[in-house]
């Protein structure tokens, strides 16, 4: 399989193109913009509006102020020497990335390259609507396995919010606290955080994403299916990618240690067809599957560790799909093995026979950290700055930190707050 | 310890290091108050700055970390992660609050740019040699020092046998330093019993050392990264004798295994049996972060702590070390601050004073007194300190020596 897009550009902006668009602009912006017109069908809507907001934006200089436009840009790339690189200008690379940040210019390159952007939206806040005004969610959950202490669990988050005291549901319930704020199984659907986003008019499987460290809550969804092999949000689950990222991993330990073997690898990672390896949440859906593939890519130890995978995943589906519900629910990791684990970090059950035994204390600080991030990581898009609610629950604490506007329902509520009036006032902030 | 306590709780600022850069003004202020409270100046000492010609008998041991914040080390809830830096050392140390990383924040560069006190821009995978030549150079050529004073033993795979030696024509590899990579041999030692079906064997203390004495049997010293006295294909019954006594002690201690400390052992080992007059070691547990793992950073971090400490106990204990060393730890840059769009501590390729700024101890017989120097110093500024304390000639680096030392 490759990327070749199937779908059509929009009208305009392939008109754009053909009047040669691509021609103004300086080689160091090449690769990306191609890459992104070539990969069309695995972009999410919002990266699409952004393209065609760039690009349009362009088409609509004249020459002259392309040119200003593009002054600093083409200056720097002249002193970098550039055009003497073994630059691809077809696609992103491993060997561009790193041509890219050695040179002495690197930090001049990306202020001028920023500056661009910056006007290229200055443009679109001009000419597009408002940002919409429905209400988003982040709903961030280290589980009740993982110890926390009370006295500083929410001390990075420098008292942005203010932390909630819950009660309840019961330790001994069936369901995950997680698993009662979304409304599963089927029997309890109706009030589900994801079905209330997954109605709203226009709204796709990008507006909605569930990452799991574990397996508990996509199966509980998945279980349940909205209709028969449809799923109106993204499900993603560590455990269940277990096979997608094993294929992964293999090539990836393939790989020589120098830069041409390095894109020889990510070429064929590229083009593999990783349907196969992949659960059928995710077989079904091209973007997704995509998404993947290039979140594996990218590292970040979203091959290696569940709650890395939730955090980097949440990350990129924050800046790639501005979902209006996203959930990260972390989970724990095991610890290093003797000797094996200085070595070889994935897989460790297949090369150590020694039992895997969990670090819960570390995996609980390991989600501290990265709940936080999955915050930061919203907090740089102004769709996160508004109408939003975070909240991170510690459910071995039955409390949970929340960060929204003054508004917010759970704000005036007594303490503790019944859980299931939790999952109202969520209910109803969706609605 | 308890005044140390009173006076950084006093002095640091609250946790300004967590969402943004941490304030190293707070820790300037806290750690001269510590030295005021043991009677120790604050200022910059005089002298120094005069670097001799012909060796000068004084011996340089220097252990760099990899990417550390400031957040993490020296800041009010960084301290509880290093206590042998910020209590056993920072009080008899020369303590430089500001050393900046300008060159290019990716390992194999800021090693390089280390050792060549100019900042290097090479491949980031190791595949060339610094181009201009390396301190163990300047050192063996200039002094006619034999090979067997030069080591750098090293924990970080992103490294090569190429950092010893610069592709300088007047220098290179005949001038380089011995280079061991440790961890190296174990990685291969794994791989090597994936391969033949052993798994077993990854679980069993004596059977991994079985294995590790077979990856050294294998010869093939140049796919480790390993170049010691030009053994591609054989190792100098002196270096067999000294890694296999640092393997045993590693799997049959029942201490810890991480990389780092079969790098210490080997290091300990190297220092007893050839007593090396530049040293470098590099540890590199806390490239953990990666992955994405906070806790196992923080525990890479306690393992440099210690064993940094336990290297100057070992300075400190050997008569052909004591009292003629200089010790310097410093790390190789920082961490991305939190919040970043790299992804925070995960990375160090931010352009951030989180990712540019780090600090630096010096300890030992250069060092005068103990005293924090607030003025910014760069990384390739070791290079020609170093030189300098050893009686290397000055040199035309990028970097400038440090007048604070005694030479």
């Amino acid at each position: 399989m490759t990327n070749q897009a199937h779908e059509k550009l929009p009208e305009q902006l392939q008109k754009a193109l053909d009047e040669g668009l691509l021609k103004q602009l300086p080689r160091t912006f090449l690769p990306v913009t191609r890459q992104q017109l070539h990969d069309w069908d695995y972009l999410f809507p919002y990266e699409r509006q952004s393209v065609v907001h760039l690009l349009l934006f362009l088409a609509s200089l004249s020459p002259a102020e392309s040119t200003a436009l593009f002054r600093e840009v083409v200056q720097v790339e002249e002193k970098m020497g550039v055009r003497d690189w073994q630059f691809s200008t077809e696609e992103q690379t491993i060997l561009n990335a790193s041509l890219l940040a050695r040179s002495p210019y690197y930090q001049e390159w990306r202020k001028a390259v920023q500056k661009v952007f910056d006007a290229a939206e200055e443009r679109a806040a001009k000419t597009s609507p408002a940002i919409a005004a429905s209400h988003r969610l982040l709903l961030l959950v280290i589980p009740q396995k993982l110890p926390l202490d009370g006295s500083t669990v929410w001390r990075r988050w420098q008292s942005v919010g203010r932390a909630v005291k819950l009660d309840g549901p019961d330790a001994g319930a069936s369901q995950s606290p997680t698993q009662v704020l979304l409304g599963t199984p089927r029997a309890e659907r109706g009030a589900g955080l994801a079905d209330i986003v997954a109605r709203r008019p226009g709204s796709t499987a990008a507006n909605v994403w569930i990452l799991d460290a574990g397996h508990e809550v996509v199966d509980s969804l998945i279980n349940a299916p909205f209709e028969q092999g449809s799923y109106p949000a993204t499900l993603l689950s560590y455990e269940r990618l277990a096979v997608f990222r094993e294929q992964f991993s293999h090539e990836i330990n393939t790989m020589q240690k120098d830069l041409s073997a390095a894109d020889a690898v990510y070429d064929r990672l590229r083009k593999s067809d990783v349907t196969p390896w992949c659960p059928p949440e995710v077989a079904g859906v091209p973007v997704i599957r995509e998404y993947l593939r290039s979140l594996y890519l990218s590292g970040n130890g979203a091959l290696i560790y569940g709650n890395s995978f939730v955090e980097w995943g949440a990350s990129e589906a924050l800046r790639r799909a501005r979902p209006d519900l996203l959930v990260a629910r972390f989970g724990a990791r095991s610890k290093p093995k003797p000797f094996t684990s200085v070595v070889v970090f994935e897989n460790p059950d297949q090369i150590n026979p020694l039992p895997a035994v969990d670090d819960l204390p570390g995996s609980g600080l390991d989600a501290q950290v990265l709940a936080l991030y999955v915050w930061l990581a919203a907090s740089r898009y102004d769709e996160y700055r508004i109408n939003t609610a975070c909240i991170c629950l510690a459910e071995s604490l039955s409390e949970a930190y929340v960060i929204a506007p003054p508004e917010f329902a759970l704000f005036r509520e007594a303490q503790p707050v019944p859980f299931v009036r939790l999952r109202t006032v969520l209910a109803e902030w969706l609605s | 310890m308890r005044v140390k306590e009173q006076l950084l709780s006093r002095t640091f600022s609250s946790s300004s290091g967590r969402v943004g850069d941490p304030s190293r003004r707070d820790f300037l202020s806290a750690a001269a108050a510590l030295l005021v409270g043991l009677g120790l100046p604050s200022t910059s000492l005089a002298g120094g700055g005069q670097h001799g010609s012909g060796g000068s008998g004084q011996r340089v041991v220097v252990v760099i970390f990899g990417g550390v914040r400031r957040a993490e080390t020296f800041s009010l809830e960084g301290i509880e992660n290093i206590p042998h830096l910020s209590g056993d050392l920072l009080r008899r140390a020369l303590f430089f609050a500001d050393v900046r990383n300008e060159g290019v924040t990716a390992h194999f560069n800021a090693i390089s740019s280390i050792f060549t006190g100019n900042w290097q821009r090479l491949d980031d995978w190791g595949k060339f040699a610094p181009t201009t030549p390396t301190l163990f150079e300047f050192f063996r050529k200039q002094l006619r020092v034999a090979q067997s004073d030069t080591w750098i033993i090293a924990s970080n795979k992103a490294l090569t046998s190429l950092v010893g030696a610069s592709s300088a024509s007047e220098y290179g590899p005949s001038y380089g330093a011995n280079v061991v990579f440790p961890k190296q041999l174990m990685v291969a030692a794994v791989v090597n019993a994936l391969q033949a079906g052993r798994t077993g064997n990854l679980a069993d203390r004596a059977r991994i050392e079985a294995e590790l004495q077979a990856m050294l049997e294998a010869g093939n010293y140049e796919g480790l990264g390993w170049n010691v006295f030009d053994g591609v294909n054989h190792l100098e019954p002196r270096v067999r004798s000294v890694i296999e006594d640092a393997i045993s002690t590693f799997v049959r201690s029942g201490g810890p295994t991480s990389g780092d400390e079969l790098t210490y052992l080997v290091t300990r080992e190297v220092m007893r049996r050839f007593s090396p007059r530049l040293l470098v070691i590099i540890f590199s547990d806390v490239e953990v972060a990666h992955f994405g793992s906070y806790a196992l950073h923080l525990a890479g971090i306690r393992t440099g702590d210690r064993l940094a400490y336990q290297i100057w106990r070992d300075i400190e204990g050997d008569a052909e070390y004591k009292n003629r060393t200089t010790m310097f730890i410093l790390p190789e840059f920082g961490r991305d601050p939190d919040g970043s769009a790299t992804n925070g501590f995960f990375n160090h390729r931010s352009d951030s004073e989180s990712t540019r700024s780090t600090w630096m101890m010096a300890l030992g017989s250069a060092v005068q007194k103990a005293a924090v120097i607030e003025r910014p110093v760069r990384h390739v500024d070791l290079c020609p300190t170093v030189a300098g304390l050893l009686g290397c000639p000055r040199m035309e680096l990028q970097g400038v020596p440090l007048s604070e030392f005694r030479v």
